[in-house]
């Protein structure tokens, strides 16, 4: 499904590099969580997944083809099969839930559709589907500024799936929630992604969560992979690997559940 | 010590200048008792004239408001350095703002008078040049300071441009612009009424010709209708503007 060859990748005005040389294969269905500290290369590695940024070196694959190579125009089509969920949610708080799903259906619009803000009948349907599954059905018209920080991120999720996407890349979707909602959103988000057999990759802070939510953890350190394979091979010496000093990976063992 | 003696010698230097002086200034008071006094009792002769006049002004205001907020909206995105990467295209843009902004609105009312001759019209194109430059630059810095961070999400989404640029940064920045738009509408309609000073229509060009014939009484009538009319203007437009604002906030 997703096959990444030595990947690396460079911020501008930086020496050292944010990846190094990533090389991973990423089956259709799998739910992947990517570990590691702050600033380890967690987030850099899904952005440069949607091509949010621009790797400076190596080859992503999706379904067969090269996205890193395709044209800035088709790469919103690339996008598109892409859904991505937020810390911070990223929603526009000022207007309903449903404008905010339907922004999830802008590939499948017009520009000057999108502009006047219409959408077909499909899109909604596709937007009412997407909210009921995130068990929002019935919110439509309410305010996003309204809502709870929960429901806040089932309102991403449920953008994201509007967009009918193959994959979804969660970028520390719970980082910003208390312990009970965080269970209940990566529960729904995992239940959802096998239900419609979509390819989950997670950045999560947290090891235990990371254990619970995956079928396969990649533990990245200074934008390396030093860790790949399921939960049981994950031992305390790999977990030093990942996160340096005993004593920070136990605190973040610990946080979790 | 040494700046006491700088800002001294600062402000004798600018009234020495200006020739400021209050003993000219209260010599000059039994000229300025005099010219008040022939304006009473106002003549009101001519109301529904001047009254023709001031709605005039008012719809000077409207449409040029609304001309200058239509040409500003697009152009402020290619003013906006977060959406413009070109640098070229976003330093002419914002260099037309200031210039439009720089030149004040009745000095543009003298451009348009010798373009289309005398009248309202001249003063709608003399609004709309000023309020293009002060609204596009407002609304660039505005676009400017939008949360990226959402914008990165509609770009995910796999949306073109134009529809991060529709649904990523404009609703981000709606109520400000409506704000800002109202806000000008109602300055305008104070430019308005200076306007006809130099024949751009309106009230004001009705108050040049009185003072002009030396009609003191009509002249207190006019200034009494501008007067109630920006007070009026302003108190609607603060009272809406703070309504829209109230509206956003709780939303």
């Amino acid at each position: 499904m997703i096959k990444i060859e030595n990947l690396n990748h460079t911020y501008k005005d930086r020496e050292k590099k944010a990846l190094n040389n990533i090389n991973l294969h990423i089956e259709k269905g799998e739910s992947l969580v990517i570990i590691g500290s702050s600033g380890s290369g967690k987030s850099t590695l899904l952005k440069a997944i949607n091509r949010t940024i621009e790797p400076t070196g190596g080859k992503i694959f999706i379904a067969g083809e090269d996205i890193l190579s395709i044209p800035n125009k088709t790469v919103r089509q690339v996008r598109g099969r892409i859904g991505m969920i937020f810390q911070n949610f990223n929603l526009i708080e000022r207007e309903t839930v449903m404008k905010n799903v339907l922004d999830g259906r802008s590939r499948y619009n017009t520009n000057f559709r999108t502009v006047l803000g219409i959408f077909s009948d499909n899109d909604y349907e596709v937007a009412k589907e997407s909210l009921q599954m995130v068990g929002l059905g019935g919110y439509e018209q309410d305010r996003v500024a309204n809502l709870s920080g929960g429901q806040k991120q089932r309102v991403a999720m449920a953008r994201a799936l509007s967009q009918k996407p193959e994959v979804i890349l969660a970028d520390e979707p719970v980082s910003n929630l208390d312990p009970k909602l965080m269970k209940e959103i990566m529960d729904l988000l995992k239940k959802i992604c096998e239900e419609e057999n979509i390819t989950l990759i997670s950045s999560l802070h947290f090891l235990d969560f990371a254990k619970q939510y995956s079928t396969r953890i990649i533990g990245i350190r200074e934008g390396e992979v030093v860790f790949d394979g399921s939960k049981d091979d994950l031992t305390e010496k790999d977990t030093v690997d990942i996160y340096g000093k005993t004593k920070d990976w136990y605190l973040y063992g610990k946080l979790g559940f | 010590m040494v700046i006491g003696i700088i800002v001294v010698a600062v402000y004798y230097w600018a009234i020495m200048g200006t020739e400021t002086s209050i003993t000219n200034f209260i010599k000059g008071i039994p000229f300025m008792a005099d010219f008040v006094q022939r304006m009473f009792p106002p003549d009101i002769s001519n109301l529904g004239k001047f009254l023709l006049k001031a709605v005039e002004t008012l719809q000077m205001a409207v449409v040029g408001s609304t001309l200058g907020a239509l040409i500003a909206l697009p152009l402020s995105f290619l003013g906006a350095r977060n959406v413009m990467s070109n640098k070229i295209i976003y330093h002419f843009i914002r260099t037309i703002f200031d210039v439009c902004r720089g030149i004040n609105e009745v000095i543009w009312g003298l451009i348009f008078v010798s373009m289309v001759g005398l009248g309202p019209f001249p003063g709608v194109l003399a609004l709309a040049a000023h309020v293009t430059g002060a609204l596009g630059r407002y609304f660039s810095e505005a676009i400017e300071t939008v949360d990226s961070e959402i914008i990165k999400a509609i770009i995910s989404t796999g949306a073109s441009r134009i529809q991060v640029i529709a649904r990523g940064i404009f609703p981000q920045v709606k109520p400000l612009f409506i704000n800002y738009a109202l806000y000008y509408l109602e300055n305008n309609f104070r430019a308005a009424t200076v306007l006809g000073l130099v024949g751009a229509g309106g009230i004001g060009m009705e108050l040049l010709t009185s003072m002009r014939l030396f009609r003191s009484r009509e002249v207190l009538t006019i200034l009494i209708i501008m007067v109630a009319m920006v007070t009026f203007i302003d108190r609607f437009s603060a009272y809406i503007r703070k309504k829209i604002t109230k509206v956003e906030v709780l939303n």
